[in-house]
């Protein structure tokens, strides 16, 4: 990094005081960590906490699980490259969860069950081994999917505080944040998360408005859509438009995956529905979070706009549109995801900016703690205990739920600093996580609506998500889906929300075949299950 | 098709439903917290009392 570079970098409002903030406020995490941690004694409380949730509480915890930093980072990104176009996946966000609300698609069935992760419905509705196989595609999509989430995390922190001008703090970052997270998670499970997720939503929230009106202030509301129609042209605004880097396969992709997945299929969202106390519950927490589903996008869209105006129609940001815009092609850009955090540390004024980073920090934390307990609790509960020949005690479970979040906590690490893929982090995330969901999804909803559907049909579907793998970068370029032509440019054969989308369709015609070829034996047995 | 006026008041009717949320989960979910509290610590006692 240049002289010029580092000067840049390290502008920033974030001081003593914002720094004591971040302190006093992650101890209150911790002493809330320990306080609850007697509580954490039985399976059900440590990973559903009892299921005593109520929806209030329950939308504030849906909310701070999704609302995590690494959505506000990903999100950020898209507006910074996409304009308010990237607003339509947002909208989908929101509607799709509201819909989920409404009619109670496959999250009621779930509840009126009983169980506590979605491989326990697989073995109630089929048999153990799509229980475990079931365990196993949602732990490695799972996994795979928060794979860049310490890193991108890290970025926010050296971004707004200044560090990202010092050469290895991004490292250092990652392992403080991460030794915090473990000591944290492993301690109390999901009462300390539902716990800490509301005092997040209520600092979260208040500090996200703020920051918002501060950032039209600033800027000027009308100056904001006059620089990105300078910048970006239609395709700012027009999803469908040609350049906005979206277009309808992308937008029918997202209908799958921000609009469906995110909030019926999607585990994290799933334990949270799984931990309410009933189904009305359950329904009125997801009507209330299509809102909050809506703006943990639409906000990060609106903020990364601002950063792409700030830099490159004010005065103040004029020595930042050469690291992000290099002049010379030879020179190589900085990472357009540091462009919010810069913003945000050069806009907000102390004090503020110390609440929002300890908001944004404890947004991380709870996504990290819920993503950590959701696959390690699936690895124990799914995968493990049904292999098991006696069955495991409570206590070996928390021991081995525990033991898994540090291990897991070494993968993220390893991840982090060694992923090559140049994807936006949105679409990984999109690709990683469809290795799970295009399969399960259409499982799940095959398996609790259509009393034919047969195991072999499930294993089939489940199996199919494995296409997605299609559609990661380095995959991509291996197989020859994605070549650099003479001239140098990038040519891609499939999408990957193509390749997404047919996945989808693949599942669906598999999972149908399966269950009409190979039939289960007792079918009047499985539809009474799903009855009781 | 308008998508400037479009996400002009989509932006702002979904801003102005968040900060009407946010004041309602804040109130009644500290309601909720209190609830859980005390049920789970009703049976954290009854664990001590024994079968």
């Amino acid at each position: 990094m240049n002289e010029a570079a580092q000067e840049a970098l390290s502008q920033t409002n974030f001081g003593v005081v914002d720094f004591t903030i971040v302190v006093v406020y992650l101890l209150i995490s911790l002493v809330i960590g320990l306080m609850v941690n007697r509580f954490a004694g039985s399976m059900e409380n440590y990973i559903g906490a009892g299921r005593k949730v109520g929806p209030w509480l329950g939308v504030a915890t849906m909310t701070g699980t999704e609302l995590g930093l690494v959505t506000v980072m990903y999100s950020a990104q898209k507006g910074f490259t996409g304009g308010f176009a990237a607003f339509h996946m947002a909208v989908i966000a929101g509607v799709g969860t509201l819909l989920v609300g409404l009619t109670g698609f496959i999250v009621g069935p779930l509840r009126r069950m009983e169980v506590l992760t979605i491989p326990e419905f697989y073995e109630k509705r089929f048999n153990r081994r799509i229980r475990v196989l079931g365990g196993v595609m949602l732990v490695f999509a799972g996994v795979l999917n928060m794979g860049l989430f310490l890193k991108v995390g890290s970025m926010f922190i050296v971004g707004v505080t200044g560090l990202a001008s010092e050469g290895e703090a991004l490292k250092w970052v990652m392992v403080g944040l991460l030794s915090l997270v473990l000591v944290y998670t492993t301690l109390g499970g999901m009462i300390s998360v539902v716990l800490t997720d509301y005092v997040q939503f209520v600092v979260l929230s208040f500090g996200l408005l703020i920051a918002t009106g501060l950032a039209i202030w600033k800027l000027g509301w009308i100056n904001i859509f006059e620089t990105v129609h300078a910048e970006l042209g239609v395709a700012g605004f027009d999803p469908t438009a040609e350049g906005a880097g979206f277009g309808w396969t992308y937008v029918f992709w997202m209908i799958v995956t921000a609009g469906l997945i995110g909030s019926a299929v999607w585990p994290t969202a799933v334990a949270r529905a799984l931990a309410m106390e009933s189904e009305s519950a359950v329904r009125k927490q997801y009507c209330w979070s299509s809102i909050s589903f809506a703006v943990r996008f639409m906000i990060p869209y609106f903020w990364g706009i601002c950063a792409l105006v700030f830099i490159t129609s004010t005065a103040e940001g004029a020595d930042l549109k050469g690291l992000f815009y290099p002049a010379e092609s030879d020179e190589s850009a900085l990472n357009n995801l540091y462009a919010m955090p810069v913003f945000m540390g050069r806009l907000l004024p102390p004090v503020l900016l110390g609440i929002v980073t300890a908001g944004m920090i404890a947004a991380f934390m709870s996504t990290h703690d819920s993503y950590f307990l959701t696959w390690s609790s699936v690895i124990t509960q799914d995968i493990v205990a049904p292999l098991q020949k006696k069955p495991m005690s409570t206590k070996a479970r928390i021991r081995l739920t525990r033991m898994l979040i540090v291990l897991m906590g070494g993968y993220v690490l390893y991840w982090g600093l060694f992923y090559k893929g140049r994807e936006d982090i949105w679409d990984y995330m999109a690709v990683t996580g469809g290795i799970y969901f295009t399969g399960a999804f259409v499982v799940l909803m095959f398996g609790v609506y259509w009393k034919r559907t047969s195991s072999f049909g499930a294993l089939l579907g489940l199996l199919s998500g494995l296409f997605m793998l299609l559609g990661l970068e380095p995959i991509q370029i291996a197989v020859g889906l994605k070549f650099q032509k003479d001239e140098g440019e990038w040519e891609e054969l499939l999408t990957s929300p193509q390749i997404g989308l047919l996945t989808v369709g693949i599942a669906v015609v598999l999972t149908i075949i399966g269950s009409l070829v190979w039939p289960d034996a007792t079918d009047e047995q499985t539809s009474e299950s799903l009855k009781s | 098709m308008n998508w400037e006026l479009i996400w002009k008041v989509v932006f702002i009717v979904v801003i102005g439903m968040f900060a009407v949320m946010s004041v309602l989960v804040t109130v009644f979910g500290a309601f909720d917290i209190k609830q859980l509290l005390n049920k789970l610590g009703e049976e954290d006692d009854d664990s001590w009392l024994g079968p």
